[in-house]
């Protein structure tokens, strides 16, 4: 985004540049750099509120004509320099400008709107950036919603389990709706892109359940990180309300990087690692005591054969170790060429991925290109087109929940002992599993959890200057694009597996194809002008969007010996197919004003109308406002060396939430029955009513720099209220139907956001910047408008979450009953965090040295450990058989607390400590670079680094961040034996040409 | 600055061919995946009236798996065995001092298969009578066959949720969804159980002759008569008059039923099953299946069978690879016997069934003092067993206690839980064996939260 922004800043100063008036004079000098004294090329130079601008030459001496005899203001600014503004007259025209490093970023330029950018040191909200050193500069991370974990101040991140290929939920500000998963709208280079969770059938094929259950990635994943040039973060409504009906979860923009004039640049990185897994947990070992304990009195003589068959050869196998204790290889490599001339600028990306999981047979590729092109149609035409094609292929194996058919290691770990050996006989065929359905090794040799996702996203934007004048401009965007998305998945679990045998028709496999194409177009007017002192821009602009899904699921089983293919079986089956189409229109307004960097506001509101609502023709108002005032900046301010900055701001704003299609309709569904086709009545009643979800969001806060903004200091306080929650009213099930969507609730969020950052030691041989930032939010139900009730998780005997007024729907509940509380069982918990702390640390050593690191720590929050629930049926919990309280009974029969058979058992405190990521690199001086290869060679760069370092936790899993239903807005904390988190290993190497 | 303009007109050209139609625009959206209840509600045509006839047959047989696994677990006459989720055993076999609340596992919130599935059956039916009532193209016989089908069923549905929370009464009031009527008592729904059901029989009176004017699944071949139908509904009737206590209500309704004392004892009415877009019947296990999953015969049906009884050789099979074992966190359960009723996951499974209406006959006559009459049809059972004669004594008492041993095994885990009721209705719930697990037998169950969550919501 910024060489983006320098690109257009320069053009468009080229073309004001041409403009002159009556009565002028010349002002001349030069833009260095304040502490190494270079000339800063490229350096920009405008004469406050007018359209005069001019670029600093190569030598970074530039000369500029002031319209009129007054005294006037130039605006001095280069990339990652503090701006400055140098007072000029018809008596002082020689002027030598020196600008000081942008240590706290306050002169980024954010993405704000829709058509509209502002300086970080203008910002009334606190919108986040994350920019490409910080997203992927210490390490390589999957994909780029994990690359943003510990980045965001009020961003709840969490991966949802340890398989390949993504699967992360980002909430940001809490949580705006109880339904769906409150996930953030992502835009990427103004596309609409589909971040769904996408059926996989995998919960279907191993009887999990429903496809919140498959434990499948959601489609950022397809994303190259790499390519990303920055990522803004607008948190809540008071920022995101100019994006209207799909803002209320935040949004977060997306920006790849684009091309720059001059000499060609290709850079080629390669990394190369390892993973393995972050955290193990241990099995517990088995004596003939515990036999005996364990096993019914029939059962004993065989197991206790066994038993001692396994202590005469010495073949126990630790199960966790044999599935998960694995090293995968790692390779990313990439390709990028940079170039282009005045005209004509291009970024080409190529990118290949082949990672493996830590279990067998598992892993993630993705072959992605990326061509951005940016040309100059005419002076005042700019065309930019971002074009990138995907193709990722997962492989996410058998973790996590089933049901029946055992099609999960976890489960397994849990059920067998380890005196029992279940690897492959010589013969290539497999042992019974006497403990449970399935022999998990065959499944894991045999068995396919596949997706392969082929995608087109194409951008463009369509730049037009339709007129100038001296100190006014107005120019015409049309922008837009489309996401084209197909994704081909297959669970096949083949016929010989021993569970297989055990059924009518032995083999199972399920295709999925799935379809979404999006396309989304914008049309703007921005006018820039000048009221008094005061610049003004101007916006007025629709917005069109469309959103096609469908998808065909066909299953087969009772399969031919290794046959896929679903005319190879026995019983042939339509899944499921589904249909969905989305049209949202809506206009906005939006005006900003800046007083002299001093006061800066803004208004706006936007009017969208949706096919989801009940009424499809009824406009809906989101309006915004916003103030900050730039104390500093005014001239009663004295010196600003220790106190830089001080910026007190508030902001308001308001967006919805959509309603989830099919919410209006009542059908009649279709079922078939001794080969007779069925209409069956819905057991929902549709409501033709629905309204969208709508929050408000009130935020302030300060943002304070000090020693010349070497340390900057972000605090905001924000109040998020949501209405018209959609849930299901429950009828009265003996009315025959079961649910209505209703639009009751109210959710109020209450945070604070903290960062702290800055320039630690700025010594020429060692630089140390720092970011530390503390964020919280509370939750609470402010209206329910319906009956308490229960929902999530597995039901109250293994804890489920409370939906009354007064308490957060995060709220752990379960058996005994306790008829005092709400909703009539026990709180056991919370799953919302009481805090959560991350610091990133960068430090250049020597110039040519750099290490980072990025820790992450958040305190409490509770999850739902059934994993731990499953160990102790199968007697496998590390520590099981022993006996704490010494009462005969082991500690797995015993969790507390008493007596013993509550759902408090397995709420936990998921704190945890994180080293997220920790890079070291080197750059090869360049000296030895030219000795070594010559002039071909511009850069070279090593390095090595680790994601998911180290963990610190109490927690009794894998990892406190799992959710095996997937992105949820709650019940999103549930553990049901997931794919170990791994721990990521890399070297890497970077040549620049 | 023509330039310019000749570009502005190429774009804003370009920007209405690329969008023909208004950008702010909507299209209607109708739903793509399915038809709309509205649909049928006005004039529907008669494949609309077929397909809700069908949906209704659909409707009628989900409450199968849930009730035979769970009623039949309550009565100890199987045993749910899952590995993969413990609480089928700890829960539903009321272990560690478990008791049934407002959302208990396997139930949910609406009662899930006990109780919400019923009462759609019971909607389904309610929507398709008005549909054929609107409907111009049925003749009147048409909708009063089709009504007394409908009814027949709902009756059917009705007594689901009745005996499922028993004493805590249900909702008969329920046509309208956003103002269902109050709770009645068991007896008092019962009664209205009867009038819906007498109704049936009297629709399907004024039917007339003939065939059932629509298509039945295979799952009623012989019964697609209206005649047929009567009969089936009578049966119905008669299990539900012994609910009752009303014991020449039940002779009388079996008069009317498919009661056949020299007849194939297996004959009546089924849920079919098939092959996708089918269902399988979900009571189906492969023998010797080595899986942690299934419903496996309770030991104390095992230790009480009579030698020789034939419905032991016939339902259980032995199996002959190591049992089912499941451990929880309360201790193992083993299933040595699995249910052999099934030869293919295709078969229809009988819903009710003539050896069921013989012995409603005999425990009708044993209520009535009419030993002998009594006796003579709890020998048509045993003999068909091979068991022989019944010699026992003939008090009432003893009479009653061997008509509740022979439906033990003569409509063991049939698809309605007839033991853990059969030992409610005559108090014998204390009698039902929980030495194998350590569990409880529950009474009945609470109103399902949805329920009470209704009342409130209303202000009731």
């Amino acid at each position: 985004m910024k060489k983006f922004y320098r690109f257009s800043t320069t053009l468009l100063l080229l073309l004001l540049s041409v403009g002159w008036s009556w009565a002028q004079y010349t002002v001349s000098g030069t833009v260095t750099d304040e502490r190494t004294g270079e000339p800063l090329i490229g350096a920009t130079i405008l004469v406050r509120n007018t359209t005069t601008g001019v670029v600093a030459d190569l030598d970074g001496r530039f000369s500029i004509t002031v319209p009129g005899n007054q005294d006037a203001v130039l605006v001095v600014s280069s990339l990652g320099y503090i701006s400055q503004n140098v007072n000029v007259s018809p008596s002082l025209t020689s002027v030598q400008v020196r600008l000081r490093e942008d240590a706290t970023n306050l002169e980024e330029v954010v993405i704000t709107g829709l058509a509209s950018t502002v300086k970080r040191s203008n910002l009334a909200n606190a919108v986040s950036s994350v920019s490409a050193q910080e997203l992927v500069g210490t390490t390589n991370i999957q994909t780029t919603d994990g690359a943003l974990y510990g980045k965001i101040a009020g961003a709840n991140i969490r991966m949802n389990s340890g398989a390949p290929g993504g699967g992360v939920s980002i909430q940001l500000r809490g949580i705006s709706s109880l339904t769906g998963a409150s996930q953030p709208l992502i835009i990427v280079d103004g596309v609409y892109i589909n971040n769904s969770f996408q059926r996989t059938g995998r919960a279907s094929v191993t009887g999990a359940g429903g496809s919140n259950q498959d434990d499948g990635a959601n489609r950022l994943a397809d994303l190259n990180p790499n390519d990303i040039e920055s990522i803004e973060v607008l948190k809540g409504p008071s920022a995101a309300a100019i994006y209207g009906t799909r803002a209320n979860a935040g949004v977060i923009i997306i920006t790849t990087k684009r091309g720059s004039a001059g000499k060609t640049q290709v850079s080629i990185s390669q990394d190369i690692g390892f993973a393995t897994p972050l955290r193990l947990l241990g099995v517990d070992d088995w004596s003939e005591e515990k036999i005996n304990f364990f096993f019914p009195e029939a059962r004993r003589p065989i197991e206790l054969e066994r038993y001692r068959q396994a202590v005469a050869t010495n073949t126990f196998v630790d199960y966790e170790d044999y599935f998960y204790n694995n090293t995968a290889t790692l390779s990313n490599t990439r390709v990028t060429v940079n170039g282009g001339n005045d005209r004509t600028k291009f970024f080409i990306s190529g990118n290949i991925v082949s990672e493996d999981g830590t279990v067998r047979n598992t892993g993630f590729e993705r072959y992605s290109v990326r061509a951005n092109v940016d040309h100059k149609i005419s002076d005042f035409i700019r065309l930019g087109v971002s074009s990138n094609y995907i193709r990722s292929n997962t492989d996410r194996g058998f973790t996590g929940n089933q049901n029946r058919t055992g099609a999960s290691i976890g489960y397994n770990i849990a059920y067998v002992p380890n005196y029992y050996d279940l690897r492959r006989n010589a013969d290539g065929t497999y042992p019974i599993n006497p403990y449970f359905s399935e022999n998990p090794v065959a499944v894991t040799d045999h068995g396919i959890n596949n997706s392969v996702v082929n995608r087109f996203i194409q951008a463009f934007t369509l730049d037009a200057d339709i007129y100038k004048s001296a100190n006014s401009f107005l120019r015409f965007q049309l922008a837009g694009g489309m996401d084209f998305l197909q994704n081909t998945s297959l669970v096949y679990l083949p016929e010989f597996l021993q569970f297989q045998r055990g059924q009518a028709n032995p083999g199972d496999v399920l295709w999925g194809k799935q379809e979404s194409f999006n396309t989304n177009l914008q049309a703007v007017m921005v006018y820039n002008w000048n009221l008094g002192r005061v610049n003004m821009n101007s916006q007025v602009g629709l917005v069109r969007l469309d959103f096609n899904n469908d998808g065909l699921f066909t299953r087969g089983s009772g399969l031919a010996p290794g046959q896929l293919n679903l005319q190879q079986a026995t019983v042939q089956e339509i899944n499921q197919q589904f249909f969905s189409e989305v049209q949202e229109a809506g206009i906005f307004l939006q005006q900003e004003a800046n007083f002299e960097d001093k006061i800066i506001g803004t208004v706006g509101v936007r009017w969208d109308k949706s096919t989801l609502n009940g009424d499809p023709n009824q406009f809906y108002a989101f309006p915004r406002a916003s103030v900050a005032f730039n104390l500093a900046n005014f001239d009663f301010w004295g010196s600003k060396t220790t106190f830089s900055a001080l910026k007190p701001r508030i902001a308001y704003g308001e967006t919805a939430g959509p309603v989830a299609f099919g919410a209006t309709f009542t059908p009649l569904g279709g079922t078939n029955i001794g080969g007779l086709l069925g209409s069956v009545v819905s057991t929902q009643i549709g409501n033709t009513q629905i309204l969208p979800e709508t929050a408000t969001e009130l935020e302030f806060g300060i943002d304070a720099g000090f020693f010349n903004n070497r340390l900057g200091l972000e605090a905001t306080y924000y109040i998020k209220n949501t209405q018209n929650n959609i849930q299901n009213l429950n009828l009265a099930p003996s009315t025959g139907v079961n649910i209505t969507p209703s639009n009751e609730a109210e959710l109020e969020n209450k945070g604070i956001e903290l960062a702290l950052f800055g320039t630690v030691v700025d010594k020429p041989n060692l630089r140390w910047n720092t970011r530390v930032m503390y964020w919280q939010n509370r939750l609470n139900m402010r209206r329910l408008g319906i009956p308490t009730y229960v929902s999530g998780g597995f039901g109250a005997a293994l804890g489920t979450f409370l939906f009354a007024e007064g308490i957060a729907p995060t709220t752990i509940v379960g058996t005994p009953a306790d008829p005092n509380n709400p909703g009539g069982f026990t709180i056991w918990g919370n799953s919302q965090p009481k805090f959560n702390m991350s610091m990133i640390n960068n430090f250049t050593i020597a110039k040519n040295l750099e290490f980072s690191f990025l820790m992450e720590y958040r305190k409490g929050g509770d999850n739902i450990n059934l994993t731990s629930f499953l160990t102790d049926a199968g007697g496998t919990t590390n520590g099981w058989f022993d006996d704490d309280d010494g009462d005969g009974i082991p500690n797995g029969r015993q969790r507390p607390p008493a007596p013993f058979n509550n759902a408090g058992r397995w709420v936990q405190d998921a704190t945890f400590l994180k080293i997220r990521e920790i890079g070291l690199y080197y750059s090869i001086p360049k000296n030895t670079v030219i000795q070594t290869f010559g002039n071909s060679v511009e850069n070279i760069r090593l390095g090595a680094s680790m994601n998911n370092a180290f963990l610190f936790t109490n927690y009794q899993g894998y990892d406190p961040e799992t959710s095996t239903f997937g992105a949820q807005s709650v019940a999103n904390n549930v553990d049901i034996t997931p794919y170990p988190t791994p721990r990521r290993v890399f070297f890497h190497i970077t040549i620049d040409f | 600055m023509k330039t310019i303009q000749k570009y502005l007109g190429t774009v804003a050209l370009a920007a209405i061919s690329l969008f023909a139609c208004n950008p702010l625009q909507l299209d209607e959206i109708i739903d793509p995946n399915n038809p709309s209840v509205e649909s049928i509600s006005n004039n529907a045509s008669r494949e609309q009236i077929q397909f809700l006839i069908t949906g209704l047959e659909a409707r009628h047989r989900a409450y199968v798996f849930n009730v035979t696994a769970a009623w039949g677990a309550f009565g100890r006459e199987a045993w749910y065995l899952n590995a993969s989720d413990p609480r089928f055993q700890t829960d539903w076999l009321g272990q560690g001092g478990r008791t049934p609340d407002r959302a208990y596992f396997g139930f949910g919130v609406t009662g899930g298969g006990s109780y919400a599935s019923p009462y759609q059956a019971i909607n389904q039916a309610d929507v398709l009578i008005s549909a054929a009532e609107n409907a111009a193209t049925l003749s009147q016989t048409d909708r009063s066959a089709i009504s007394g089908f409908a009814k027949t069923i709902k009756g059917y549905q009705f007594m689901i949720p009745a005996n499922f929370v028993y004493q805590n009464g249900i909702r008969i009031d329920v046509s309208d969804p956003l103002n269902p009527g109050p709770f009645v008592p068991y007896e008092q729904a019962l009664d209205f159980i009867k009038t819906v059901l007498d109704e049936g029989d009297q629709d399907l009176v004024a039917a007339g002759g003939g065939n059932f004017p629509l298509r039945l699944t295979p799952g009623f071949n012989g019964f697609n008569t209206n005649a047929a139908l009567r009969q089936v509904n009578r049966a119905v009737a008669a299990r539900l008059n012994a609910y009752r206590k009303d014991w020449t209500g039940v002779l009388s309704a079996l008069e009317g039923s498919f009661m056949n004392l020299s007849g194939d004892l297996n004959a009546g009415p089924a849920h079919p099953y098939g092959a996708p877009p089918d269902a399988f019947n979900p009571l189906f296990y492969v023998p010797n299946a080595l899986v942690t999953t299934m419903i496996v015969v309770h030991p104390s049906v095992l230790r009480d069978a009579t030698p020789g009884d034939l419905r032991v050789a016939n339902k259980f099979f032995e199996r002959t690879v190591a049992p089912v074992t499941v451990t929880t966190d309360v201790g193992p359960l083993v299933g040595t016997h699995q249910d052999s009723r099934w030869p293919v996951n295709t078969a229809f499974i009988p819903f009710i069934k003539n050896e069921e209406l013989i012995l409603l006959k005999a425990e009708a006559h044993a209520n009535l003092g009419q030993t002998a009459q009594a006796v003579e049809a709890i020998n048509i059972i045993r003999n068909a067993a091979g068991i022989g004669d019944y010699t026992g004594g003939t008090s009432q008492a003893a009479l009653i206690d061997e008509i509740l041993y022979q439906r033990r095994y003569s409509l063991w885990l049939e698809p309605w839980g007839h033991r853990w009721i059969d030992a409610r209705r005559y108090e014998k719930l204390s009698e039902i064996d929980v030495s194998f697990d350590g569990g409880t037998v529950f009474t009945q169950f609470p109103h399902p939260q949805s329920e009470v969550n209704w009342d409130n919501y209303v202000g009731n």
